[in-house]
């Protein structure tokens, strides 16, 4: 058999090698193309033409029926505010969903009018350009800047004229607590200090079955709410304000998380076991009625501890300022109780129909929208009107986290935000399972496990 | 042959036209119907081009850009940075070397523990079931069964089992005073045997399908003519069941070790982004630095790196399955 007509490997690479060029370059040239699309009108009322929007937003596994009356409700007065026009919406169920869904979109030019995103991501799709800048006239046209509650503001976009996300629902951090294991321990109030933190912690932990508090290193989030409390109480920063330098590895990133993870090791007023809990678990902890204190915690607990042991039983409160081992707040730290959370409504930058995306942010941003977002799904409203209209949306137990809303400050603007997260994270996370395995810890192994994170988290930037 | 003449001697690489076919003319390969193969195989070269080898093209080509968050939005433009994720990851005190040398090892000892554990089972299950027993039939649709549950049902029933204090795991272990309720399974040294027995459950249904298949081409007259020399059991395995089925299981287990090695979603379910340091393979630590933290030319630098480890095994495919012939 000659050699030309033989089906050789060699003649087979070639062959594929020629089909792969020729299917992919055209694939290349067509993915780089991004279609242009309108921009928003400027200025004035701007008269939206009638369509079909989509929204992507995050999905309420604790209250998924009330949600979708929720969405139902805007709808209609969506609809009824622009005739002709509708929309649908999609939602995602974790952080990655929501991270995979902007990449997604972002690189291909192609996804929904709306994203809703929480405050961390919010400076990552800033940074990927692929969100419209709200004008003034667009904040006039949603009532003004002035309209909103201030500190969610302070996540929206990096400087007042740069702002691409608009408030939709607030996530205030605050200290909550056990009032029976408080009255049982003989404890009067809750802890100001850090001392006092651990102090009741010891009163309250019986060595069985009851423990001080509760703690979720296995999160993927709580370890830098955790540490960025401490350390912005100590005065200190986890990154510089260029968002050029980490400084995960600073002595007091070490102290705050050397005192976080003695929680476990050397106070011992949280389980051991708690080295794999989640947010879920810590809360499931703690609306069972075993753990007295929970620390940075949000409205979002609220309807596992009204269907848990401690119904009734709990109270929110300002949490401790006071760094561990001093007496009053340092120079420069900083009476934080939380960073500024909720979620952003955003509108792509690929919309085919921007104007009509921001009259559905307008309707959703209505104060009576954010009274039933409150009613039906335990959030925290973020329109000042809703306030004074429904002065229920501020009673107890959400006085004090509007409160302490009004005490939590922004972290960085940076889109290597979420890099940092990641990064101390599983530092964190891997010293609680040592841990939680051999019951203890080196401050030194801690210092290595952050100076490699900070390590990792410079090359990232 | 009906003539009585023995066939001509053929040159060996040479191939008789069949009768009724017209001779290939020499160097007139183009109007050849032996072309037809490439036509025939177009479509599927096509696909494979873009599913396979453009992302590869793609990820390649990445691994030396700048390409995160901030140039997601327009990731042809994403800077140039050359080489510095491939030092970050593979030199020495690089910032992501440690991290890449845990992975690599988590996913070898993953992989390789998996596969040398399911071997015995598969084999041992396709022996039971390729002699006549009774139910055979129902046996062998049982045997399927962990291997048709989909993988994150089977991580998310392991993690179940294996939750500290509450899980069945430590229930048992505890009943049986084998060991104490409070043991950790997801998280230090024993999150590795987690993984690797939550695998086991799993994949070991494979190497018994491949083995099963094998078994039943022997013909049964090897058998025989082994018990009429007197061989029985371990002796007929070692001497005449092994050794004719040895190829196929050769390129069942190297399938499996490659399978293992690039399972991302049992580990993912199982432990989430941030896993014990003994289970955050490869693929995991790829995923988180890709699409966590958005430093994608990171990430594709480390899926280079991952596709030169596989090379290994995938050469030793190639060689076991004789794809295609030599030059």
């Amino acid at each position: 058999m000659s050699a030309n007509v033989r089906l050789t490997r060699r003649r087979f690479l070639e062959v594929a090698g020629a089909g792969t060029l020729a299917a992919g370059f055209p694939a290349i040239l067509t993915a780089c193309g991004n279609s242009s699309s309108p921009q928003p009108s400027s200025g004035g009322q701007a008269k939206a033409q009638p369509g079909t929007l989509s929204i992507f937003i995050s999905k309420d596994t604790a209250h998924p029926q009330q949600q979708q009356q929720l969405m139902d409700l805007i709808k209609q007065r969506f609809e009824q505010a622009n005739p002709g026009s509708t929309f649908t919406w999609d939602t995602y169920a974790s952080a990655a969903e929501e991270q995979t869904k902007l990449e997604t979109s972002a690189a291909a030019g192609e996804g929904p009018d709306i994203f809703e995103f929480g405050s961390t991501v919010v400076p990552t799709a800033y940074a990927s350009g692929s969100f419209e800048r709200i004008t003034d006239s667009m904040w006039s046209q949603l009532g003004g800047k002035s309209a909103f509650f201030q500190p969610q503001l302070t996540m929206s976009g990096p400087s007042p004229d740069k702002l691409i996300g608009v408030p939709w629902s607030g996530n205030p951090f605050a200290f909550v607590y056990n009032k029976e294991l408080f009255a049982a321990a003989g404890i009067k109030e809750p802890p100001k200090t850090w001392d006092d933190f651990i102090a009741a912690g010891r009163e309250i932990t019986n060595g069985r079955d009851v423990w001080g508090t509760a703690m979720a290193p296995a999160d993927g989030f709580d370890p830098w709410h955790k540490i960025w409390l401490f350390v912005t109480q100590m005065g200190g920063k986890l990154m510089d304000d260029s968002g050029k330098k980490g400084l995960l590895d600073s002595d007091m990133s070490v102290e705050a998380s050397a005192f976080w993870l003695d929680w476990m090791a050397k106070y011992k007023i949280a389980s051991t076991q708690n080295a794999t809990f989640t947010g879920a678990n810590e809360q499931k902890a703690m609306a069972g009625g075993k753990v007295g204190m929970q620390v940075m915690t949000g409205p979002g607990g609220i309807p596992t501890y009204d269907q848990g042991a401690i119904a009734g039983k709990y109270a929110f409160a300002i949490g401790p300022t006071v760094p561990p081992g001093m007496k009053a707040i340092p120079k420069g730290g900083k009476a934080a109780q939380g960073f500024v959370s909720g979620q952003y409504l955003t509108i792509f930058k690929y919309s085919k129909n921007p104007d009509l995306a921001l009259q559905l942010i307008k309707v959703m941003t209505s104060p009576d929208i954010q009274f039933q977002l409150f009613k039906l799904r335990a959030q925290q409203p973020v329109v000042l009107e809703t306030f004074t209209k429904y002065p229920e949306a501020k009673a107890a137990p959400w006085d004090a986290l509007y409160d302490a809303e009004l005490k939590s400050y922004p972290t960085p603007f940076f889109g290597s935000w979420l890099q940092l997260e990641v990064v101390l994270g599983k530092a964190i996370n891997k010293m609680a399972q040592q841990i939680g395995v051999t019951g203890s810890y080196s401050k030194d192994e801690l210092k290595a496990a952050l100076t490699q994170a900070n390590q990792q988290l410079q090359a990232s930037i | 042959m009906l003539t009585g003449e023995r066939p001509a001697a053929v040159e060996p690489g040479t191939r008789q036209p069949l009768p009724g076919l017209p001779v290939a003319a020499p160097g007139g390969a183009g109007r050849s119907p032996l072309r037809a193969p490439y036509w025939l195989m177009a479509p599927s070269v096509a696909l494979l081009a873009v599913v396979v080898f453009l992302p590869m093209a793609v990820a390649f080509l990445i691994s030396f850009s700048g390409l995160n968050q901030n140039t997601i939005g327009d990731w042809t433009r994403a800077p140039w940075v050359g080489l510095k994720h491939y030092v970050d990851t593979l030199s020495p005190g690089g910032a992501f070397s440690s991290s890449l040398v845990e992975s690599v090892r988590a996913s070898l000892a993953f992989s390789l523990l998996t596969t040398i554990a399911i071997t015995p089972i598969g084999v041992g299950a396709a022996l039971l079931l390729n002699g006549p027993i009774r139910g055979r039939a129902i046996f062998r649709g049982l045997m399927l069964l962990p291997y048709v549950i989909p993988t994150f049902v089977n991580a998310v029933l392991w993690r179940l089992i294996f939750m500290n204090g509450t899980g069945v795991a430590d229930q048992l272990l505890a009943a049986l005073h084998l060991g104490s309720r409070d043991t950790f399974w997801l998280i230090g040294p024993r999150a590795l045997w987690a993984l690797v027995i939550a695998d086991v459950w799993a994949a070991w249904p494979f190497i018994y399908l491949m083995t099963l298949a094998a078994l039943q081409t022997i013909p049964a007259e090897l058998y025989d003519a082994a018990a009429i020399d007197g061989a029985r059991g371990l002796r007929v395995f070692w001497h005449v069941t092994l050794p004719l089925i040895r190829g196929t299981l050769g390129l069942a287990l190297v399938l499996s070790t490659i399978n293992h090695f690039n399972n991302f979603t049992l580990p993912f379910v199982m432990f989430g982004s941030t896993p014990p340091e003994q289970v955050d393979v490869l693929p995991l630590n790829i995923y988180v630095n890709s699409f966590i933290t958005f430093n994608f030319g990171l990430g594709a630098a480390m899926s280079v790196v991952a596709l030169f480890i596989m090379l290994t095994p995938a050469v030793l495919y190639l060689r076991a399955a004789r794809v295609g012939e030599s030059d």
